[in-house]
């Protein structure tokens, strides 16, 4: 009998959580596959058949199912994200994203495979988050476990690199664990710093360096397509990028303890913790709010930040994706909001 | 002889041309309707230019372009600085108005703000969603009220009456404007009405919490209208001024620009000279269908030579240009697209390293963290396994 094939959608919580995934799946043995990079055949499938009206993260995890429903995978992993803390969520979108793909493309030829997943922290690797995975693929609860917990400390590897200041950037184009788990290793013995804690040398003529911390969900910040390439904008323009990925679980928490009241999600809780930090850092010049135009949650977390960023005195933009393919608003702002750090710094 | 700065602001609405000295004085100054063509409007009014200098009593040693047309035309000038509007816009109003507080700018398809503190720019906010609130939302209720965009704002004034119409989009105004047409309201009134709905839209959606402060600054193409600024003058309750040449400041803003930037390198200008006014561009765009992408290129070609390469997001037709060699555009292409991390960490820099200390990751303490978690959540997990496995897996759905 064939191996039967699973499929990742390359959008939303795949950039959080792929290190996790690749090595679950290796150690289950399973034939997996990933869908190809975000583009716009990719996108223009996704909103056809999507609501006109949703957020455009959804529309392009709708392209990636669609992409690998045409390279034929037997199942889509498609996990409906519900609890990563106590008392907190995920945005509703994640709470129906199961159902909203059944309904909007009744025709998927693969079967979709929605454990549903409640954990009390980041770490998902419990046993009762993965049993329809485990039952699809007839796997025993012991293996089932064992993978697990190899997969959960690989990515716990893996985010601790992060909170040392790589980008997820740095790794989110590898597909093959092999691969991963040798430039973990690398990273993890190099004596190197990340590029977000070094000088970079080309950009010596374009101006003093800047610090910017780019405040946006991952699956905005890290998806090269539908942010025009924010990240090598940004760092070709002598910027050194720090994104909410890079602060750790106790600086989140801190913040988030000072909030009277934290909000219901659970990601928009992690970047308000992570940009408070960033606002109170006097090595941060600047913040941009990457948001995607209409995102719920974020019309909170939005105007925190700028009432915040007043309070701090650190010069603050929203910057809005949608599907555009036009590149010169984003250009347009990115540009003259580095102008406006660079002026500042230069008088000072 | 003079040395003389060409700014060409490229903007949706108008393609405006002037011409500084050392002096930072104006020189020459053109405002004209973009009608949809700015290679062959620029193209004219650098022939205007020409014939109305004499040529033995300039040098141009600088050209900066602004503008969303700016990179087109950037390379159709050869220009030397090409930067974003609302740089430009802020350099020449803090140049004019030292003492600036605020500039509110107005142009045809979008609108800004800029905070101004001791002569910088220290905040910028610009209209992100919708174009109601801008230029082309008056002159498109101008059309349909039919009166002349000149005649708009001073007409606002002598409306006797206030009516309100909603500024928030461009179909409710509308849908507004002809009911209160219908209640008997005059043009006046209904343009007075839209003055303020602007007003409360651009306040609304820019201005947001910001505090203003004072000088204030009204630019743009639509600071032409007296209406507006009438309207801004009442809602902020103080004088709202005017630049003389409020509609080219884009233009006279990237000049300086250019200037600073040709004074500071010390570099001769790339400007490709007037002789481009005889020759012939054309821009011709494919569908490069090389990747899934599907890029629009653009490909700017003057006489028959291809002088830019635009609008591909991997770079690959752009650096065909400059190698002018299609292996080494194909090598670059590839190693782009199948650039794996590993190379990504290559050496990129030999400089000295600086410790910057940004984050402060414990790892013992992380580690311990986990521990404990992971503790507590095995004995959880052993007690869900014993006593709800049945309800739990009631509990997951589809």
């Amino acid at each position: 009998m064939r191996k039967k094939s699973i499929g990742i959608p390359r959008a939303l919580l795949y950039y959080y959580y792929f290190p996790f995934w690749l090595k679950l799946f290796s150690e289950l043995n399973l034939k997996t596959v990933i869908s190809d990079n975000t583009s716009r055949d990719l996108l223009d499938q996704g909103v056809k058949k999507s609501l006109s009206e949703i957020c455009v993260p959804i529309k392009v995890i709708i392209g990636h199912i669609l992409n690998l429903d045409q390279k034929d995978v037997d199942y889509i992993f498609l996990p409906r994200f519900r609890s990563l803390r106590k008392n907190v969520v995920l945005c509703p979108k994640f709470l129906g994203l199961p159902d909203m793909v059944s309904h909007s493309l009744p025709s998927l030829k693969a079967e979709i495979i929605a454990d549903q997943i409640d954990a009390k922290s980041d770490d998902i690797a419990q046993y009762f988050n993965h049993q329809k995975l485990a039952k699809t693929f007839n796997i025993p609860k012991r293996e089932m476990k064992k993978a697990l917990n190899k997969a959960s400390s690989f990515w716990q590897r893996y985010r601790n690199l992060l909170f040392e200041g790589y980008l997820i950037d740095d790794f989110s184009n590898i597909e093959e664990i092999e691969i991963l788990e040798k430039l973990i290793s690398k990273f993890e013995n190099s004596s190197k710093p990340p590029s977000s804690k070094k000088e970079e040398l080309k950009i010596a003529e374009k101006g003093e360096v800047l610090d910017i911390a780019l405040i946006g969900y991952v699956y905005n910040v890290f998806d090269q397509y539908i942010n025009m390439d924010i990240i090598n904008k940004l760092k070709e323009m002598g910027v050194r990028v720090h994104t909410f990925s890079m602060a750790a679980e106790e600086i989140v928490e801190k913040e988030l303890s000072k909030l009277r009241k934290p909000m219901f999600w659970e990601f928009t809780n992690k970047l308000y913790g992570a940009a408070e930090h960033y606002l109170k850092n006097d090595k941060i010049d600047g913040l941009i709010h990457l948001t995607a135009f209409g995102c719920g949650p974020d019309s909170m977390l939005g105007q925190i930040l700028e009432v915040d960023a007043k309070e701090y005195e650190k010069t603050f933009m929203t910057l809005r994706i949608d599907e555009q393919t036009g590149e010169s608003h984003i250009m347009t702002r990115i540009e003259a909001f580095i102008d406006l750090l660079r002026l500042k710094k230069e008088k000072k | 002889m003079k040395n003389l700065y060409l700014g060409v602001d490229i903007g949706s609405v108008s393609i405006n041309i002037i011409a500084i000295d050392e002096e930072n004085k104006l020189q020459f100054k053109l405002y004209t309707r973009n009608s949809g063509n700015p290679i062959e409007l620029v193209k004219k009014g650098l022939v205007k230019f020409k014939n109305e200098m004499n040529p033995k009593d300039y040098k141009i040693k600088g050209v900066g372009v602004t503008g969303s047309g700016r990179q087109l035309i950037g390379y159709v000038l050869g220009a030397d600085t090409v930067k974003n509007e609302i740089t430009a816009h802020a350099r020449a109003s803090t140049y004019y108005h030292p003492e600036a507080g605020t500039i509110f700018e107005i142009g045809g398809q979008d609108s800004k703000l800029i905070i101004v503190e001791d002569g910088i720019a220290v905040d910028f906010a610009m209209n992100t969603v919708c174009a109601a609130g801008t230029g082309s939302f008056l002159d498109h209720q101008a059309e349909r009220l039919g009166i002349p965009i000149e005649d708009f704002g001073g007409l606002a004034l002598e409306a006797e009456r206030d009516v309100r119409i909603a500024g928030r989009c461009t179909v409710f105004a509308e849908s507004d404007m002809i009911s209160k047409q219908q209640y008997g309201f005059t043009k006046a009134e209904i343009i007075k009405g839209l003055s303020e709905a602007l007003v409360r839209n651009y306040m609304n959606n820019l201005v947001r919490n910001r505090v203003l402060e004072g000088e204030y600054i009204f630019q743009g193409g639509v600071a032409a209208n007296i209406g507006i600024k009438a309207a801004f003058e009442e809602e902020i309750d103080s004088e709202v001024i005017v630049p003389k040449h409020h509609e080219v400041m884009g233009a006279i803003g990237i000049a300086m620009l250019a200037k600073r930037d040709i004074k500071r390198n010390n570099q001769e200008s790339s400007f490709r000279g007037f002789d481009l006014t005889e020759e012939e561009f054309e821009t011709n765009s494919f569908e490069c269908g090389d990747c899934a992408n599907n890029c629009e290129v653009i490909k700017v070609v003057a006489d028959g030579r291809v002088i830019a390469v635009t609008g591909d997001r991997c770079g690959k037709w752009a650096a065909s240009l400059i190698t002018d060699s299609s292996t080494a555009a194909a090598l670059s292409f590839n190693k782009k697209a199948d650039q794996k991390p590993e190379l990504a960490e290559s050496d990129i820099n030999k400089s000295e390293d600086i410790e910057v200390e940004l984050y402060k990751v414990d790892l013992e303490k992380e580690k311990k963290v986990m521990q404990e978690l992971k503790e507590l959540e095995e004995l959880e997990e052993e007690k869900l396994d014993e006593s709800d496995k049945d309800e739990k897996e009631d509990n997951v759905y589809v």
